[in-house]
């Protein structure tokens, strides 16, 4: 994170101490010039400016000294008192580094109190020196070592909006994970029991968006045939790809290439946008131009840092620095970077076994194995349990790696529409009284597949009623939770823990850590009986990679931090002894054993007793019911649960898609967003996807709700409530804790 | 009576009437009325026929996609009694059965490593010192080096862990890009494309290419990932009998023959094979297999998984071996998570087959992309290789030692290349005559026979398969134990019995690494020749 000063303001407090011409009259004169001294004064401010970033550390004498001579330069006594005043503080630097262990930290603790000297606070006692030392903090945490990180804020998302108070104490990189200390700005993400789970309600926008829809891909379907019949005849040699030549016939035809060259191309400076550094709660694009309609897309050497709501760092863990990333490096030492074979072929490493003993713990299953790919999580698994005989019963917005593996399978496949449990019943009714097509022969298994939270829609899975069905119908449920582990529940453990239904009554949790946990690959966990034989049968054990040992890491840190550790040789039932603070919902009974942790792997202090866990895990909730009602307050159409952080806004005119990610994109704090649309979505509903994180403050769920709100009057998006119902933006943004609890 | 029937008139009356009104207040409803009155006038038969197509628009509209099975014949109307019945008396299977006594001691005998993989790894519950790992995939000893270490945490530092989304969506770092261009251009391709994931990379690759209606030429040997993507493109496959490129040529004609008898249109057509084979280690022809390609006008796919990183003089694979152009091979398949000891897997091509894929390969576009780090390690190895090609005279070196000692043994055969580093050994019967050993030895089968039927996976020559897979299996088993024993790791060739097409024989599987010493290797694959003598005389 680093300078939490806000350098924004700093120049502000100058204008007190500047002389005023008036002042300047009387003062006796000035030993150098005004000029010079304002020179000499900006240089300066440039230095510790940069300093702030880490660059010129061990440098600090010569900022001391700079800071004297400037002192000296001045006349005005208060100018130099302050000067001298920052001085002072800076050469008090090692004795910072030394209270805290860590020089780092130590320059952190530094540069916040010489804000405060800027900003006209007197510094009492150094306030930062009389908190906790039990703050571990390793590594170089908190500067940036980036030589062209910007050192400015004019985009806003460098340094947070106020500065912190002495109370704070931060240990993540701002632009990563978002300094957010208001203990208002947390949610629980439960369900309340009795009440019905919201149904996924599509909400119709009036009937001239519908139309201009139709019509708008009406015009676009015809411009690109008349365009390609024109093309043939005229210019047939960038035709040459699609056309049979030389005896091979074309890779790509001409008709099924039709929506991606007539349509997707048209919007591809939406798409695949080259992206550096972490992908947290900021991320830097690669800026590219296209000088020929999207055909090519060339690099600039320039970067933009923008506000990051579209990747799935549901819980803030894609950090590089923080106690995750540290945990990595030392399995980066201690283990290498490849697992080096298959599962079953001598791939397997004691990580492995850690970290499924671990999954299973945090998903409340028997046991659980991962793979080192989510999508080929469902894909070769699937076919593992199913097959000829079988019936698979998927809902119909279910991810393309579930078909792609039920495809694999060979079994029968039915859909039931989207979360309907009275359609999944109808279906169920039908296929068990017919039995197999034909021979109506009754179905050896039937598997019925559903997502926890769906990635494009934001809706969650009537878990309840299906666990009901379940008991009812005999079949067996494959509950993919790849967006919803770690996103929702009072402890994160997904869909199961958010309706409180023990996982048992579930056959099969299937999830990814790519998303919550800033990792990668998948998970399954069910009973051991049926883990053991995807083991031996799944397609993965065999012939695919193993997990590596830095991902195999980050999923154990990460997954540790939020179940919260027991101290060794504190067991379970004599939770009480335990001298860490007690987070109420984090009993004992879900801790992780400090047995399932690699020995190397020292977690710091607060990541251990799970309470940034669990304050992330609140932050997410907030963050995520925040955006959703704010944005219906504003009048959107969204989708999606309230407790999703995945919010989908609805757009609909394939034209306002471009037009919203540009306009996102070119303000002055920029806003990357995810647009989808057919054939992802259905063909009238296009839409924005927000991918909230907890990462993101309030202040940044305000930019976005901001940015929507004039980019929606623009784009005439807000068809949702009635204008008299609707708040305006400033209404929503202080009656923020109001509107979560609605 | 009369007024009942009266006021039910007045009130039809008033409400065609009233319908009228409402019609003609819709603008246009003018046009539309003239419209069918003059239509009517001309043909009256017409008007007929539009009110039938209509109805008949309404009635498609109303079916339900999901429920069109009800009107199938073989649909039977029960009551909802009887279906609450039915489905009491329904019970299902259980999804799985437990592993049984072999399934189960054979997953426990999976060796874990403790800490580093390497080429002497500790491993967890074993006594004796691990002497050497001929188990796992480290052929350029990659995975120990420090320089790559050193790389990744360093690139840790800069972008987290994982990339936390599909490349579409915010997913492509720089850093993949880098090294999609490293590997073109180690490769000598126009471009590639990176996965996240070796294994899910053919059968990706394959469906984004391969449709219904295409046709598929493959190899009887290929792995499990070819034989998942052929599957799920719905082609049309044609197996010719593995490595024998005469009987590839065959399988060719007599697809052309048949595509001139039906007239078909021209439609994509591939051949699909792989460099060595993952199965049994044996190595193509690839400058004739380009020839062929060529003369009959089909793509290439090649898969290079075991072969990229391993041999050719700095371990471009195939090509280099061969000296054939990589731009001569439509679309290669490579694995950075065997060849680089990173993770994932690549496909190299021209920039339009990289191009389709980024929005058709299924695993490219529905997944996230790979961790930075990973893909710098891979970046980094491939900078080793180019810089060292020693490294890969080493490996090459240890692989010819051990083929020296396994060579000579009486009681194996060995179908691998003897540049392959990867070592496959069968069980030789005491009986059997050579030329029953395997597929493989294809040379051996008198030429006169059958040549194979291409539509079937099977060779023609399955049925005088004799071995007993189990017992085999079990016997390696024994093998596998007792290096271990002694201190080396080696491992059976994994299969999933029953899910692949063509059921291989039981193997032992030996991966070479250039980190072991001439010595150690002559010292472990001495060990391994003893455990396999001991355990066969039996």
């Amino acid at each position: 994170m680093a300078p939490i000063v806000d350098v924004k303001a700093a120049p502000l407090p100058f204008a007190d101490v500047q002389p005023s011409p008036e002042s300047e009259a009387s003062s006796p004169a000035p030993l150098i010039s005004e000029a010079e001294w304002q020179a000499k004064k900006q240089k300066l401010e440039k230095k510790i400016q940069k300093y702030r970033w880490g660059v010129g550390r061990g440098d600090e004498a010569a900022i001391i000294a700079s800071m004297r001579d400037l002192a000296q330069g001045h006349a005005d006594a208060a100018v130099q008192a302050h000067w001298n005043n920052r001085a002072d503080l800076f050469a008090r630097w090692p004795e910072f580094g030394k209270a805290w262990k860590n020089i780092a930290q130590g320059i952190w603790i530094l540069i916040t109190a010489d804000a405060r000297v800027v900003n006209g606070i007197t510094p009492t006692a150094t306030p930062a020196l009389s908190l906790s030392s039990s703050m571990t903090c390793s590594s170089e945490d908190i500067v940036l070592h980036e030589d062209h990180m910007e050192t400015d804020n004019s985009d806003g998302l460098a340094l947070p909006p106020c500065a912190p108070t002495s109370s704070d104490v931060f240990t993540t990189v701002h632009t990563e994970f978002g300094h957010c200390s208001n203990p208002d700005y947390r949610y629980v993400s439960q369900h309340t029991p009795g009440t019905p789970v919201l149904a996924h309600v599509e909400q119709d926008p009036p009937y001239y968006i519908l139309l201009s829809t139709y019509i708008s891909y009406l015009i676009l379907i015809c411009l690109g045939h008349i365009r390609d019949f024109l093309g043939k005849r005229f210019h047939p040699s960038s035709y040459k790809h699609l056309m049979p030549s030389d005896g091979y016939a074309p890779l790509n035809s001409d008709f099924d290439s039709f929506y991606t060259r007539r349509l997707k191309t048209r919007m591809d400076e939406c798409f695949s946008q080259p992206v550096t550094g972490v992908a947290g709660r900021t991320i830097q694009l690669l800026n590219r131009i296209s000088p020929d309609y999207n055909h090519n897309q060339i690099l600039t050497d320039e970067r933009t840092r923008a506000l990051n709501i579209s990747s799935y760092n549901y819980l803030g863990f894609a950090q590089a620095q923080g106690g995750c990333a540290d945990a990595v490096e030392a399995a980066i030492r201690e283990h290498g970077i490849s697992s080096c074979g298959t599962r079953l072929e001598g791939g397997t490493s004691d990580l492995h076994i850690l970290a499924e003993a671990l999954v299973a713990r945090f998903v409340g299953m028997e046991d659980a194995l991962i793979s080192s790919m989510g999508f080929a999580t469902n894909s070769a698994y699937i076919p593992a349990l199913v097959g000829k005989g079988c019936l698979v019963i998927s809902d119909e917005f279910n991810h393309a790696s579930i078909r792609f593996g039920v495809r694999l399978s060979g079994a029968h496949v039915r859909m039931f529409k989207h979360n309907s449990m009275s359609s999944l019943e109808r279906v169920l009714r039908d296929v068990i009284s017919q039995g197999q097509p034909k021979t109506h022969r009754p179905w050896k298994k039937i598997l019925v597949i559903v997502e926890g939270l769906f990635s494009m829609e934001g809706t969650l899975v009537d878990l309840p009623r299906l666990v009901q069905l379940k008991k009812r119908y005999k079949f067996a449920l494959w509950v993919d939770e790849a967006h919803s582990i770690g996103a929702l529940g009072p402890r994160g453990r997904g869909v199961t823990d958010y309706f409180g239904i023990p996982s048992g009554s579930i056959d099969l949790l299937m999830g990814t850590f790519t998303k919550s946990f800033g990792a990668a690959g998948g998970y399954i966990a069910g009973s051991k009986v049926l883990i053991d034989r995807l083991r031996v049968r799944g397609h993965s054990g065999p012939y695919a990679e193993a997990m590596t040992p830095p991902v195999l890491t980050q999923v154990i840190a990460s997954m540790a931090s939020i179940m919260g550790v027991s101290p060794a040789g504190c067991t379970n039932s004599n939770g009480s002894s335990s001298t860490i603070n007690q987070v109420e919902p984090h009993d004992h009974a879900f801790r992780a054993p400090a047995s399932a942790l690699p020995s190397w792997l020292h977690l710091p202090s607060s990541l251990a007793d799970g309470s940034e866990g669990l304050s992330r895990l609140r932050r997410l909730a907030f963050n995520s019911r925040y955006l959703h009602q704010g944005l219906n307050k504003l009048g959107f159409i969204t989708y999606g649960h309230p407790a999703s952080p995945i919010v989908p806004l609805l757009l609909f005119n394939p034209g306002k898609m471009n037009m919203f990610h540009w306009m996102m994109k070119d303000r002055k704090t920029p806003i990357i967003v995810v647009v989808v649309a057919y054939p992802a979505t259905p063909l009238v509903t296009s839409r924005v996807r927000f991918c909230v994180s907890a990462a993101h403050t309030k202040e940044d769920i305000d930019t976005v709700l901001r940015a929507c709100d004039e980019v929606g009057d623009v784009l005439d998006l807000k068809h949702g409530l009635r204008k008299s119902d609707r708040w305006t933006m400033d209404e929503i943004s202080s009656r923020a804790l109001e509107l979560i609890n609605m | 009576m009369t007024s009942n029937i009266d006021a039910v008139s007045a009130l039809l009356a008033y409400t065609l009437h009233n319908a009228e009104v409402a019609f003609s207040k819709i603008p246009g409803s003018a046009v539309v009325v003239r419209y069918v009155k003059s239509s009517h006038q001309n043909d009256p038969g017409r008007t007929i026929l539009e009110l039938i197509l209509a109805a008949f628009a309404i009635y498609t509209l109303l079916q339900s996609r999901t429920r069109a099975e009800r009107n199938g014949k073989h649909f039977i109307q029960f009551t909802e009694n009887e279906i609450d019945e039915l489905v009491d008396e329904w019970t299902p299977e259980p999804l799985a059965a437990p592993l049984n006594a072999v399934e189960a001691a054979d997953l426990a005998a999976v060796p874990v490593v403790v800490g580093h993989n390497g080429p002497k790894p500790t491993l967890v519950r074993q006594p004796t010192k691990i002497i050497a790992n001929l188990a796992s995939y480290n052929f350029t000893g990659l995975a120990g080096k420090d320089v790559i270490k050193e790389r990744a945490i360093e690139t840790l530092r800069k972008y987290g862990l994982g990339s936390c989304g599909p490349p579409g969506f915010y997913g492509t770092l720089d850093v993949h890009m880098a090294l999609e261009r490293d590997i073109a251009d180690f490769l000598g391709a126009e471009a590639a494309i990176i996965y996240s994931q070796g294994f899910s990379t053919i059968s990706s690759v394959i469906p984004a290419f391969c449709k219904r209606g295409d046709i598929i030429v493959a190899d009887r040997g290929v792995n499990f990932a070819i034989q998942k993507g052929i599957q799920i493109s719905r082609s049309t496959v044609r197996w010719y009998d593995h490595n024998d490129l005469k009987s590839l040529e065959d399988v060719l004609d007599s697809v052309e023959k048949e595509r001139k008898k039906r007239r078909g249109p021209l439609t994509r057509r591939f051949i699909i094979t792989e460099g060595i084979f993952e199965k049994d280690g044996v190595m193509i022809d690839l400058p004739k297999l380009i020839d062929i390609k060529f003369k009959k006008k089909y793509r290439l796919i090649l898969d290079e998984s075991i072969s990229f990183g391993t041999v050719g003089r700095t371990g471009r694979g195939l090509t280099e071996l061969y000296n054939v152009p990589a731009a001569k091979v439509d679309m290669l398949v490579g694995s950075m998570a065997i060849g680089l000891c990173a993770a994932g897997g690549f496909c190299a091509g021209s920039q339009t087959v990289v191009d389709h894929q980024q929005i058709n390969g299924p695993s490219f576009v529905f997944s996230a992309s790979m961790p930075a780090l990973l893909a710098v390690s891979a970046s980094e190895g491939i900078e080793i290789l180019r810089s060292t090609p020693s490294i890969l005279t080493r490996l090459q070196q240890n692989i010819r030692v051990a083929r020296s000692i396994l060579d000579e043994l009486e009681c194996i055969t060995i179908p691998s290349h003897p540049a392959s580093p990867i070592i496959h050994m069968y069980a030789r019967k005491p009986t059997a005559a050579p030329g029953l050993l395997h597929p493989s030895s294809a040379a051996h089968v008198p030429a006169s026979s059958k040549p194979s039927n291409p539509a079937s996976v099977l060779p023609r020559d399955a049925a005088t398969w004799d071995w007993d897979v189990d017992a085999e299996e079990r016997m390696l088993q024994l093998v596998v134990e007792e290096a271990l024993r002694r201190g080396v790791i080696i491992t059976r060739a994994k299969r999933l019995r029953g899910q692949e097409l063509v059921e291989a024989r039981p193997s032992i599987r030996l991966a070479l690494t250039s980190e072991l010493t001439i010595d150690e290797v002559k010292k472990a694959v001495k060990i391994v020749a003893q455990a396999l003598k001991e355990v066969l005389r039996k």
